[in-house]
């Protein structure tokens, strides 16, 4: 039933976003096109301009509209009439917001291989990827120079850490939402509101807890050292058990206090 | 004759108000059942309750022996009073839809019965008017094979003729082992199809009686008794 439920949900976010994605590749292309040929000149350089603002602007679209849909896809779906469909088909309420993190981390990671690809594609000659080599090389010979031989369980962590925090951030966004169905009446500003508060409050618990560790360890997290072995470890454990709290606290509203309008 | 569906003692509170209170009921398989009663009384609240829209507070529900969930959601069908198909689906769409998630669908009636409303299964929802949403929902529901079917005001914003035909639809649709409830408030127009009714009140049940028997005892029509029992 997962698959079908993911099957549907791509179909429903697809039909916005692919065309979307598409578009900014076009784009990409057009663009190049016009910066590598030198008939703009004078007025007909606003041409040129123009077609590399709207591809900047797309650019920006691309991720901004990603997540509304995202966001909109969840409300709509499960929270607005569309719940009645959702809740009756024979599946578990884990398995709907399963489906729909799936679905949204995909969308999300999509997002960001499209715009890349279209960079490459606007800004890819062999000068600038030359470029783009040794700017990494430097990073890399840093990395090795400041962690020795740790720098590649740093980058592991690194990798890590942003899906987490994508996934926590998908995550913190459906339990909002999910806590803001149990307001009578002004449900979707009881989201926001819920959004900030659960925000607020997690992230004075990490502060204390940091404070603490500090306190009990008497070590500092200045030193470069404990980058890899303390700070980022200590991230990840953080970030696993708020998106495992965000699960559970959706999961519970949809089993128990499940109330559509 | 098995039982299909049975509450205990159900309870469903909202903030302040009693939705439903210590509701014991028993409905059999095979019949056509109306739940009737005024605005607000508890209907909407009891059918929810059977589909695991919402929880009890007190008290036990069962859908042929089994608690609401995965397995009672597969042999029930349910049509909300409101139209829950995402409207940039094609009524084509919304088959499919349904044919991947309930095993007892079968697609060849939902299209037998569209062509026989004449609705184009090409259209998109959004294009449709509230009316004929409504009877591709009630056309999506009736093509399952389920053994109970939750019906809530399937009636209620739908012309006479449609009204007629969705009414054959149902009886004609459902199968003896399957128990229908239907609710609404508009009697007169389903008085003549039903085998039971329920009357409920401010959430507790009054009455729950075959209509034949009423008929005799009471010597009056369904909905003259209805206007009796629920006077303002």
């Amino acid at each position: 039933m997962l698959g079908k439920l993911i099957k549907h949900e791509i179909k429903a976010t697809g039909r916005i976003l692919f065309p979307l994605y598409l578009i900014l590749l076009l784009l990409s292309v057009v663009n190049r096109v016009l910066t590598s040929i030198e008939v703009f000149s004078g007025p007909l350089n606003t041409i040129k301009v123009f077609m590399l603002s709207v591809y900047g602007l797309s650019v920006f679209a691309s991720f901004v509209v990603t997540f509304i849909v995202m966001i909109l896809r969840f409300y709509k779906n499960l929270m607005s009439d569309e719940g009645y469909l959702m809740f009756t088909i024979p599946v578990k309420p884990n398995q709907l917001i399963n489906s729909k993190i799936i679905v949204s981390f995909m969308l999300n990671i999509l997002s960001i291989i499209v715009v890349a690809a279209s960079l490459f594609i606007l800004l890819g000659t062999s000068k600038n990827i030359e470029m783009i080599k040794q700017i990494w090389d430097y990073i890399y010979i840093n990395l090795k120079l400041s962690f020795e031989d740790k720098y590649a369980v740093l980058l592991a962590e690194l990798i890590f850490m942003i899906i987490l925090s994508l996934i926590q951030q998908i995550l913190l966004i459906y339990v909002s939402i999910a806590v803001g169905h149990l307001f009578t009446g002004h449900k979707v500003l009881g989201s926001f509101a819920a959004y900030i508060a659960i925000n607020t409050v997690g992230q004075i618990l990490v502060t204390i807890i940091i404070s603490i560790l500090a306190v009990i360890n008497g070590t500092s997290f200045e030193a470069l050292d404990s980058i890899p072995q303390l700070l980022f470890p200590f991230s990840i454990v953080v970030s696993i058990i708020f998106c495992i709290l965000f699960y559970l606290g959706t999961n519970y509203i949809f089993n128990r206090k499940l109330n559509l309008e | 004759m098995s039982v299909i569906l049975e509450c205990k003692s159900l309870t469903k509170k909202f903030a302040s108000t009693i939705a439903l209170s210590d509701l014991n009921l028993i409905l059999e398989r095979g019949r056509i059942v109306g739940l009737l009663g005024p605005n607000g009384s508890g209907k909407t609240t009891l059918i929810k309750l059977i589909n695991g829209l919402l929880v009890p507070n007190s008290g036990s529900i069962h859908i042929a022996g089994m608690e609401p969930g995965v397995e009672s959601k597969k042999i029930v069908s349910y049509l909300p009073e409101k139209t829950y198909l995402p409207d940039w689906m094609k009524v084509s769409e919304a088959i499919n839809f349904f044919n991947d998630f309930y095993e007892d669908f079968d697609t060849n009636r939902a299209y037998d019965m569209l062509h026989r409303l004449n609705l184009d299964p090409n259209k998109r929802l959004k294009a449709l008017s509230k009316g004929t949403k409504e009877k591709v929902q009630l056309i999506l529901v009736m093509s399952r094979r389920a053994h109970l079917y939750c019906l809530d005001e399937p009636i209620g914003g739908v012309d006479p003729a449609a009204r007629d035909y969705i009414l054959s639809t149902i009886i004609t649709n459902y199968d003896e082992n399957a128990t229908v409830i239907l609710s609404t408030h508009l009697i007169a127009d389903i008085e003549n199809v039903l085998d039971e009714v329920i009357f409920i009140k401010e959430g507790s049940l009054v009455l729950h009686s075959p209509v034949d028997e009423l008929r005799e005892k009471e010597g009056k029509s369904i909905d003259s008794l209805f206007r009796e029992v629920f006077k303002c």
